[in-house]
């Protein structure tokens, strides 16, 4: 059964077009993460979902029933804010058992569901404490019981770990991953951390400019992203892109010169529209590079700098005239990502080389040229 | 940051200020105490004229027990209770409920509303006096507590509404998304969340809204006449004589009449608490 479906969703803030026509249908049980750079409309579809923005056209329905315009708290969700937005005047169990009472409850009723809510939280010793008394992890904690004492049919979620911190935002990803599995509900959540967006969801939805770009599981948008943004924004460090000319194009694949290296045979998707001489961009993400002449297409680059994480080592590399463009570090410099600790020394003279298998091409309109590739790799 | 410490190592900043606080606050007082003392005085000091030396004669239960053998002192205090605390509580929940709607809800038109509220303020009251006066007298308020309390309600609520309407503004507006999203409607929200994070608010606007309806002397003076709703800042002016004014007894029943606003701000302060909204939102 479809659990939330969004037909022809469309707003305008004024002159802003805030959502276009934006289509959903969300099965009951998904953990979907809305993600997307700011001001991509992704708040904005959470608070129409909620009920707390109004749309100009389009429906919604939660559980078969159009509530376009029905009141948030007639619609069978519950919300979590980033900021937490615990009444501060009321205790932890008030807090949590507001919406209930709002509801006029039965008080054993409202008792039974914030023991339980607090049980699964782990927040029974808090229950009579104000928000004040508790720190941010457990704030959130409240916020996220507070939802679930409701028994929604869908928990929203506004970006709600971007208050805590590094190691306890790692904790609650797994707390809420596990309390979806737990409770079986809906959950739509707003992040821009793609991190968060990875790990925890059943389906990522790609918002940019107020539409979607694409909807599919985490490893399948990383695999086979639709187009040159969807690839931008999943993957950190980020996808290399470089700008290139197709110099001639057969009907399974095409070869590509770049600045500086050897024309590349990059294979092309089945009804791919390219002619030769158009520019287009390659993509490669940058564990697909290597250090040293071990691959097909290499060229010779000086390292600006290296970031030593341990695990891995991210070495960002000038190899002009081969240049990148759109890169996280506003740099032309190539982005290499290296499985381990390596010893490579600032300033010094490295060959990176990469497969063209592994490459991405994208059209002049972004879209995606090369065909599908493996979700897992085989290496 | 202002304002900024006088930092230690510069003494003499320091003491000229100690200095000049002092004399700012002996200046500001010094009426007050001449009244308190004048209080205390005979009848035959102020004939004489002591009014600033050590009294020949200190007869404060004299003084004060004349207040209400003299006039009838305790029935305009009991007039003054009846017309200021119905209107301080009518101001207070008027303003709360006008302030949350202009604060949260934008509709066609708030904005006027609002700038009616706030407009009315700027109006001399004097020039209103006889417009007002005419109405009362043609709604056949004239000369009742509902006259006073009618005038004061209505034009308080003005400047109470800009007062709420700003101070919920400032209240983190995800706690009225929360609420909603879990289905309050506005009337609880506003009883249920409003009420008890404006206390503050509401405490400190109930001491001005106090004592500017207390100490009203103009409108108990054009709205009223019999003694039986005078309030008690019009019944001061019975205490003074046809010829000579016994100054020693106005000035206890003026002390008097300044105590309830005094209590007023002793009984309030404890809700001056501030962070309030501590732990509603980030932290």
């Amino acid at each position: 059964m479809n659990s939330v479906e969004l037909i022809g969703l469309d707003k305008h803030y004024g002159q802003y077009h805030a959502l276009k026509s934006l289509d959903l249908t969300i099965e009951k049980g998904e953990f979907i993460v809305m993600v997307g750079p700011s001001g991509c409309g992704k708040s904005t579809l959470l608070k129409t979902i909620a009920g707390l923005e109004t749309v100009d056209t389009g429906k919604i329905t939660i559980g078969g029933k159009d509530v376009t315009r029905a009141e948030p708290g007639d619609r069978g969700i519950a919300m979590v804010f980033q900021s937490y937005a615990l009444y501060p005047h009321m205790t932890v169990a008030e807090n949590m058992g507001f919406g209930l009472r709002m509801a006029r409850r039965p008080k054993a009723e409202i008792d039974v569901a914030v023991r339980r809510a607090a049980d699964i939280l782990r927040i029974t010793e808090q229950l009579d404490k104000l928000p004040k008394q508790l720190s941010g992890g457990q704030r959130q904690r409240v916020a996220i019981g507070r939802a679930i004492t409701r028994s929604p049919d869908v928990f929203l979620f506004d970006e709600p770990l971007s208050n805590l911190d590094a190691a306890l935002r790692t904790q609650m990803r797994v707390e809420l991953s596990t309390l979806h599995a737990e409770l079986g509900s809906t959950m739509i959540y707003v992040t821009h951390d793609q991190v968060e967006a990875m790990t925890m969801a059943s389906r990522i939805v790609v918002l940019n400019k107020g539409a979607i770009e694409q909807v599919g599981s985490p490893l399948a948008l990383y695999a086979n992203p639709v187009n040159r943004f969807v690839a931008g924004f999943l993957g950190a460090p980020r996808m290399n892109f470089i700008e290139g000319t197709t110099t001639e194009v057969g009907t399974d694949d095409a070869l590509v010169q770049l600045a500086g290296l050897a024309p590349l045979r990059i294979a092309l998707r089945q009804g791919a529209t390219v002619k030769t001489g158009d520019p287009v961009t390659v993509g490669i993400r940058p564990e697909a590079f290597a250090v040293g002449g071990s691959k097909p297409a290499s060229c010779p680059a000086r390292v600006r700098l290296v970031e030593n994480l341990g695990r891995e080592t991210v070495v960002y590399a000038d190899a002009s005239p081969l240049v990148t463009s759109g890169s996280d570090t506003g740099t032309r410099n190539v982005t290499i990502q290296l499985g381990s600790a390596v010893a490579v020394a600032p300033n010094s003279e490295i060959t990176i080389g990469f497969d063209p298998a592994d490459a991405y091409l994208f059209g002049s309109d972004g879209a995606t040229l090369t065909p599908a590739k493996p979700e897992i790799q085989s290496r | 940051m202002y304002p900024r410490a006088i930092p230690e190592n510069r003494p003499l900043s320091r003491f000229a200020y100690g200095l000049l606080v002092a004399l700012v606050l002996a200046l500001w007082l010094l009426p007050l105490f001449a009244v308190i003392m004048t209080s205390f005085r005979s009848f035959d000091d102020v004939m004489a004229g002591n009014y600033w030396g050590w009294p020949s004669k200190i007869q404060v239960f004299e003084n004060y027990a004349a207040v209400f053998q003299q006039s009838k002192m305790l029935d305009y205090f009991l007039n003054s209770l009846i017309i200021t605390i119905p209107s301080t509580i009518a101001v207070l929940v008027l303003s709360t409920m006008t302030g949350f709607v202009l604060s949260r809800y934008p509709f066609p038109g708030a904005m006027v509303i609002f700038a009616l509220f706030v407009g009315g303020n700027f109006l001399p009251q004097q020039i209103m006096m006889i417009p007002i006066r005419d109405l009362m007298v043609a709604t056949g308020l004239y000369d009742t507590f509902w006259a006073l309390i009618l005038f004061h309600v209505a034009f308080q609520t003005g400047f109470a509404t800009l007062f709420m309407r700003n101070f919920i503004a400032a209240l983190p507006s995800e706690l009225f998304q929360a609420a909603r999203a879990e289905g309050a409607s506005p009337w609880q929200t506003l009883i249920h969340i409003v009420a008890p994070l404006v206390r503050p608010a509401l405490a400190a606007l109930a001491i001005l809204v106090f004592t500017f309806i207390w100490n009203d002397y103009f409108w108990a003076v054009v709205l009223t006449q019999s003694d039986a709703v005078k309030p008690v800042t019009a019944g001061l002016s019975n205490l003074r004589g046809e010829w000579v004014s016994q100054w020693n007894i106005v000035s206890a029943a003026t002390i008097l009449v300044a105590v309830p606003p005094v209590l007023m701000f002793f009984l309030m302060q404890k809700h001056f608490i501030s962070g309030l909204t501590m732990g509603a939102v980030k932290g």
